[in-house]
């Protein structure tokens, strides 16, 4: 059976990115949330490859808002980048899209 | 393609377990795209789905993963309407009404997400027990409607 969430870190410039690749859902967010706020410990700035996120529900912007507060409270930054199809439709029905530092592409992400 | 001018009703009863909840996804998905909805009504109306479901698994069952949902899709011309059925705590009248949201809330999303995507969401305590119908209009039966 195909594992539905899948991610992994690594450097560039002083960021650490995640690559999230599958299903963020309310089986799958615990562990995302986890390994997101393990990455921010390491990190001034943390930047959230979400252009393989096929799926994601309310629990998983959840845990995405849970990282941001914890930034946010470190003086840090989370960036998102490659926010299309369902990603950016849950986030637009949650009208979370300006709460989130948003960029199209890493290169942009990284230049932020 | 048209769409199919005959009902058609999918029924599946599964554990309370979330690796679940990506088949139902998949089955109203694709149901969706037969009946004519457009890939952003597809999205949608499956994360309401979704939603629900995950709502059974975290409030009615309190995360136990080894309970009973049903749950059954009935899509004809006019209209998809799902049945969730679970035998765990009843809702929450004020949590079924959608509480109000600050943009940090980390919780509470699910149902305004449900809200905002289906045209009808209603909650019934029956003899089987919580049972839970959302209903979302076709794009046919809504130009119908408005002459078109």
């Amino acid at each position: 059976m195909e594992r539905q969430l899948e991610f992994s870190n690594r450097s560039d410039r002083d960021a650490v990115i995640v690559d999230v690749v599958g299903q963020i859902d309310l089986g799958t967010s615990p562990a995302l949330r986890k390994s997101l706020l393990d990455s921010l410990n390491g990190t001034e700035r943390l930047a959230i490859n979400l252009q393989e996120v096929r799926y994601i529900d309310s629990s998983g912007i959840a845990s995405l808002l849970e990282v941001l507060q914890e930034a946010k409270k470190s003086k840090k930054r989370i960036i998102l980048f490659g926010v299309t199809g369902s990603v950016l439709k849950v986030l637009q029905l949650t009208r979370l899209t300006g709460v989130f530092e948003i960029r199209e592409t890493e290169l942009q992400a990284l230049d932020a | 393609m048209s769409s199919p001018k005959t009902a058609v009703q999918l029924r599946l009863a599964f554990p309370s377990d979330p690796r679940f909840l990506s088949l139902a996804r998949a089955a109203v998905g694709e149901l969706g795209g037969i009946f004519g909805l457009s890939s952003e009504e597809r999205i949608e109306v499956t994360l309401a789905v979704d939603e629900a479901l995950a709502n059974i698994i975290r409030h009615a069952y309190r995360n136990c993963y080894d309970r009973k949902i049903e749950f059954e899709c009935l899509v004809d011309e006019e209209q998809m309407e799902f049945t969730l059925l679970d035998q765990g705590e009843p809702p929450d009248p004020e949590k079924i009404c959608g509480q109000p949201l600050d943009e940090f809330a980390l919780s509470g999303r699910g149902t305004h997400l449900i809200k905002a995507i289906m045209d009808e969401m209603s909650y019934q305590k029956v003899s089987r027990g919580n049972q839970l119908k959302l209903v979302k209009r076709l794009p046919g039966a809504k130009a119908r409607a408005d002459g078109k």
